[in-house]
């Protein structure tokens, strides 16, 4: 009970009154007025370009992201699970940028894709790859794609090697046995039995890439031209920005729905394909 | 020697609570009450004990005096004066949250124009305040007749310039400007240099072609309604062509940062750059300069006048408690009458004061130049500030960025894309 009352407090009840504010026109001060428009906040996202372009960045986002975070942080994980002697070391270093926050890691890169890479750029000759990533519209979106995977691949990694550590040597074993090679073993035992890991990261790795706002604030602020801003830095501008209040509060719920459902979507698809040996 | 100090801030305290006491209004006319300890003088009939107050403001460049003020402040009166961090470009967004969720700051400042407009529900009565008299002419924030805010000081911008690498004979047009930043760049330096800040890459310059319109308030307004456009319009038309010679012959100032301009216009590999008189601050951390620096306005359609305008105002939280309210305005009070407070305003904050009671100290030649530009009334008003709200920020920005990112969008095309960024920005 007393669970049920905080969850109502501080997350079912702020809920409501945010669907209540997506109805009303008000600019987000408590002295001025509300005014109720019914859905024509609704009616007007749709219409804007602005948020509609945001949502292409933060698909292409998400899917280059998920991508790349998941196969690395698998790869990473067999690494270090092999018989590496420097294992340990790899899977701590790895593992740390997840431990820096992303506001910090957004600065930090930001100095590496300003100054270290124009610098690679005239040192080694190959400007046409080390160049400032983050004055160029298409770059700037790969720069978060980089650093997002810089950041979670290494946290997505420690939960494929529990996966993996949960797998019973003996199945290995007498596959060997039987003359399965590498890749049998990893794509006949291992990947089906890393299933539930694989539910985990995937969600993980989709509602964070979806909600992503720290790193995009700190790396590129939605620049150059508004080219890397995704939806909850969207949603931010037209409410602090634009001070749209109802109008920002409308995207978020729409916002909430498509990550809802999203994320539902691939969690029951990668449930069914879960398998116990 | 040490008692003697003592003695001297005691002596310097008790008059205060007299003069505070004298002058009073009448929300803070119990001022002679019983004195409660505080911290520097514990013995004596110190000041009333007032709330503790906070205080959230914009500029960077002060945060550290202000900090060391509240200090001082504290140590004369026994009053807290809690500064919190400056927060720069994201300063209105910050403040809104922070009011809007009932945990605003006693004393915070607001832009003049759009900015100020839209928290003026917050703001206190501060007419009958012993400093409002004070106020120069035309200068304080007002809500209808009532005084609401009370200016910084007047700060100026313009074509900031290396004495020594550019003579303003040879600024004065479109084609000797082209043709001094082309001499500069075949001298392998760099003749201007934008930064990739909103108001360092746009906001400020574009504002010239506003201010030299016949009624720039007026004119803001009808861009406004999309009755006229900047496309059409002959001052902006030009304003295009600086533009254009600015991409053609300086650093991308997508990859210039505010302190990477200044530091390059201080080492001389930058001749020239578009900034403020509060941008000398920065340059005084590099010592001695080895050139003197000048201001200049920028020479669209024969302009040779700098804009200058009081850019921040401080008001006073209405919604904060009674007590609070009494603690905001007796701190300002004390800045802006007492020597401290004036003394930190103009040698510590650097600010051409826009109060009557206040000289202004040894200026740095930067402001020298706007407090002169300003007694002799050579000056282009802030259009900027008139600017519906955030617009600079969240639409002329990106535009500008386009630009400067695309080497082949013209002029014209710029142009147009900040008539439909306007358009944009002012629904």
């Amino acid at each position: 009970m007393p669970l049920l009352l905080v969850f109502t407090t501080v997350v079912i009840l702020p809920f409501l009154i945010g669907i209540g504010y997506s109805f009303v026109k008000w600019d987000g001060i408590p002295a001025n007025p509300k005014v109720f428009v019914g859905f024509d906040n609704y009616v007007a996202l749709f219409k804007d370009d602005r948020f509609l372009t945001s949502a292409w960045h933060t698909i292409a986002f998400t899917v280059l992201a998920l991508v790349l975070v998941n196969v690395l942080g698998l790869l990473f994980s067999l690494l270090v699970t092999s018989k590496l002697r420097v294992g340990n070391a790899a899977r701590t270093m790895f593992f740390l940028p997840n431990l820096i926050g992303g506001l910090i890691l957004g600065y930090i890169w930001q100095f590496v894709f300003t100054d270290a890479f124009k610098f690679l750029g005239e040192k080694t000759g190959l400007d046409s790859i080390f160049f400032n990533w983050l004055i160029d519209p298409k770059f700037a979106l790969f720069a978060m794609v980089v650093v997002f995977t810089w950041q979670m691949a290494g946290y997505t990694m420690i939960i494929y090697i529990a996966g993996i550590q949960g797998i019973p040597d003996e199945l290995n074993e007498a596959a060997r046995v039987d003359g399965a090679n590498l890749w049998h073993r990893l794509t006949r035992i291992v990947f089906p039995l890393l299933m539930p890991s694989f539910t985990i990261c995937l969600f993980l790795t989709l509602s964070g890439a979806f909600k992503i706002f720290d790193v995009n604030l700190s790396l590129t602020k939605g620049g150059p031209n508004n080219a890397t801003e995704m939806f909850a830095m969207n949603i931010f501008n037209e409410i602090f920005g634009y001070g749209h209040y109802g109008l920002g509060q409308a995207k978020a719920i729409v916002f909430f729905i498509i990550v809802a459902a999203v994320t539902l979507t691939q969690v029951i698809i990668t449930k069914k394909r879960e398998v116990q040996y | 020697m040490k008692k003697v100090k003592q003695a001297t801030i005691l002596l310097t305290a008790t008059a205060m609570v007299g003069m505070l006491a004298a002058c009073g209004s009448a929300s803070n006319n119990n001022n002679q009450a019983s004195g409660s300890p505080s911290a520097s003088a514990p013995s004596s009939a110190a000041p009333e004990k007032l709330k503790k107050i906070s205080l959230f403001q914009s500029k960077v460049e002060i945060a550290e005096p202000l900090e060391a003020l509240a200090k001082t402040y504290q140590k004369e009166t026994g009053n807290e004066v809690e500064v919190w961090g400056s927060a720069g470009d994201a300063y209105a967004t910050q403040l809104q949250a922070k009011l809007a969720a009932g945990e605003g700051p006693t004393v915070f400042s607001v832009a003049t124009g759009a900015e100020a407009d839209k928290f003026k529900s917050y703001y206190a009565d501060l007419s009958d305040e012993p400093f409002a008299k004070d106020i120069a002419k035309d200068m304080a924030l007002k809500d209808g007749d009532k005084i609401v805010g009370v200016p910084y000081g007047v700060e100026g911008f313009g074509l900031v310039y290396n004495k020594s690498m550019v003579d303003p004979k040879n600024v004065t047009d479109l084609a000797s400007f082209t043709q001094t930043l082309e001499k500069i760049k075949s001298e392998g330096k760099n003749g201007l240099s934008l930064s990739q800040e909103a108001y360092f890459l746009i906001g400020h310059i574009i504002n010239t072609p506003f201010a030299l319109q016949a009624d720039p308030t007026g004119f803001i307004e009808k861009l406004n309604k999309g009755e006229v456009k900047m496309a059409d319009t002959k001052e902006f038309q030009e304003f295009a062509k600086f533009m254009e010679a600015i991409r053609a012959n300086t650093t991308n100032p997508m990859e210039v940062k505010y302190d990477s301009q200044m530091g390059d216009f201080a080492t001389g590999k930058n001749a020239m750059v578009h900034q403020g008189n509060w941008s000398y601050g920065m340059l005084k951390d590099f010592g001695d300069l080895g050139f003197d620096v000048g201001m200049m306005g920028l020479p669209l359609a024969g302009n040779d006048k700098i804009a200058v305008g009081v850019a921040s105002n401080w008001v006073v939280n209405s919604k904060a408690d009674a007590d609070q309210v009494k603690a905001a305005k007796a701190f300002l009070n004390w800045m802006f009458t007492s020597d401290s407070g004036k003394n930190a305003i103009v040698n510590e904050f650097k600010f051409i004061p826009a109060m009557t009671n206040i000289e202004a100290g040894e200026l740095d030649p930067l402001s020298q130049t706007v407090y002169e530009a300003t007694k002799n009334g050579q000056t282009i008003p802030w259009a900027l500030n008139y600017f519906p709200q955030g617009i600079i920020v969240n639409d002329l920005a990106p535009a500008t960025q386009a630009f400067f990112l695309d080497k082949k969008m013209t002029g014209e095309q710029f142009l147009k894309n900040l008539d439909a960024a306007w358009a944009k920005g002012a629904k």
